[in-house]
């Protein structure tokens, strides 16, 4: 079971959005943490990703498991959150 | 031989990406009641979706950004009623009337298939490209860009999209240093935009200089190391942007009867139709194409046109 999910995105990211759509038609509700907004979490996502790029979506479940996916990526992420 | 027609989902039509060709596609064969579902392997308006400022697309006199036109194109073709899923096709059999669908959602039955899959960025092919992706190699600026905040860059290419890359890079690096193998083949207007950066020191311009190799410690990138003008010489930078050209999205149909030029494009006969009768392509994967959103999108509205024509048994017969 998800316990909670962030996602890392910028303005002009259009895989943040693709993310974002395929949770939002999961029924998956989400922190979105804006790095153009918050960019001093920039190296937050970057530590947890290991990547410089967004999206990045932070899965945690009942368990605080975490589960990272980077980038746009429907083979890791759907079953992440289902 | 059995009747497959029957055990799995048919359609009318069935396109293969979701960029401005395919939506354009869908806003016409769905606005002539033909039902239609598209497949999406990545991001719904494709390539122009990924693409900052977009100021050449007709009717929008201060220019549009990308994403908002891809959303746009995309509510557009919902409104009449076409159906995005999201994932990938694999390959396209011809089976007669029917075509038959290999999806990551499984097989499916299409009367007609428009093929509209554009291409991808293509990679330089040098040492520490592919271990430092997204660690400081990167093709997509409104994706990673916003990483580079006050970091010094090098972007790779020439040509129309690595100008326009660059210059929006400036939004965050404090300097690009343009590594360009041989000259810029951009358009006008950007290279007197280009001149703007370059004037104001953000931009630095390496003519006949190629890219050999990217290095980086911990994991990131630290440095580019290319030859300018027969010497080696050495960008001590965070990250690298290429936009060095495109490859056709064409792998999925490489072993059926549609046929590709020599790069891996599609051919068609005039009306966009492949040598799969019933197969159609469009935009930036046609042999041919022009690359421009407006083209695509032209090319879509004709390729619904003539698969209209085509299911209704109206098509002119195949001149490959
Ligand atoms: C950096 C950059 C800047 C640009 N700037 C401009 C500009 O200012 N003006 C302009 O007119 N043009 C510009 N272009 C070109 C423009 O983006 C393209 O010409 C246009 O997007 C082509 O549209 P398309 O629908 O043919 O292909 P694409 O936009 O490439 O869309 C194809 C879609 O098909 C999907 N796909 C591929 N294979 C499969 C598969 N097997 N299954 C499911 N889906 C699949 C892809 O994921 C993609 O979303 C730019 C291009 C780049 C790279």
């Amino acid at each position: 079971m998800v316990k909670n999910i962030t996602i890392f995105t910028t303005n002009t990211c259009a895989y943040c959005q693709m993310v974002k759509k395929y949770l939002g038609a999961k029924g998956h509700t989400y922190e979105e943490v804006n790095l153009d907004e918050h960019p001093h979490r920039q190296a937050e996502a970057t530590r947890l990703s290991g990547a410089m790029t967004t999206p990045v979506t932070i899965v945690t479940r009942e368990d605080d498991s975490q589960e990272v996916i980077v980038g746009y990526n429907l083979a890791k992420l759907a079953p992440a959150v289902a | 031989m059995a009747d497959t027609t029957t055990e799995i989902p048919k359609h009318d039509v069935i396109i293969v990406g979701a960029g401005p060709a395919a939506l354009t596609a869908a806003i016409y064969t769905t606005r002539e009641d033909i039902e239609t579902l598209l497949f999406e392997r990545g991001v719904v308006g494709g390539l122009a979706a990924v693409t900052d400022k977009i100021d050449n697309y007709p009717g929008f006199p201060d220019g549009v950004e990308g994403l908002t036109l891809a959303q746009d194109l995309q509510k557009q073709a919902e409104r009449f009623g076409a159906v995005i899923e999201l994932g990938e096709i694999t390959a396209i059999h011809d089976e007669g009337e029917y075509k038959r669908i290999e999806s990551t959602s499984g097989d499916m039955h299409a009367r007609a298939v428009l093929i509209a899959t554009g291409s991808d960025y293509k990679k330089i092919g040098v040492p520490g490209e592919q271990e430092f992706y997204a660690r400081g190699v990167h093709y997509c600026a409104t994706c990673d860009g916003a990483f580079y905040r006050e970091k010094k860059l090098v972007v790779v290419g020439g040509g129309n999209s690595a100008v326009q890359e660059a210059i929006f890079l400036t939004r965050f690096a404090s300097h690009i240093d343009l590594l360009v193998r041989s000259t810029i083949k951009a358009s006008d207007v950007l290279q007197q935009e280009l001149q703007e950066y370059v004037d104001k020191g953000k931009i630095t311009i390496h003519l006949n200089t190629t890219t050999d190799l990217i290095e980086g410690e911990d994991k990131f990138v630290t440095k580019v190391t290319g030859t300018k003008d027969g010497k080696k010489i050495e960008f001590d930078v965070d990250g690298v942007f290429v936009f060095v050209g495109l490859e056709p999205n064409s792998e999925f149909v490489k072993n059926s009867a549609v046929l590709l030029d020599e790069i891996g494009f599609v051919t068609t006969n005039q009306d966009l139709m492949t040598a799969i009768p019933g197969v159609f392509a469009c935009g930036d994967i046609r042999s041919g194409a022009t690359m421009q959103i407006a083209s695509a999108a032209g090319e879509g509205a004709t390729a619904a046109l003539k698969i209209r024509e085509y299911l209704e048994g109206r098509a002119h017969p195949i001149q490959n």
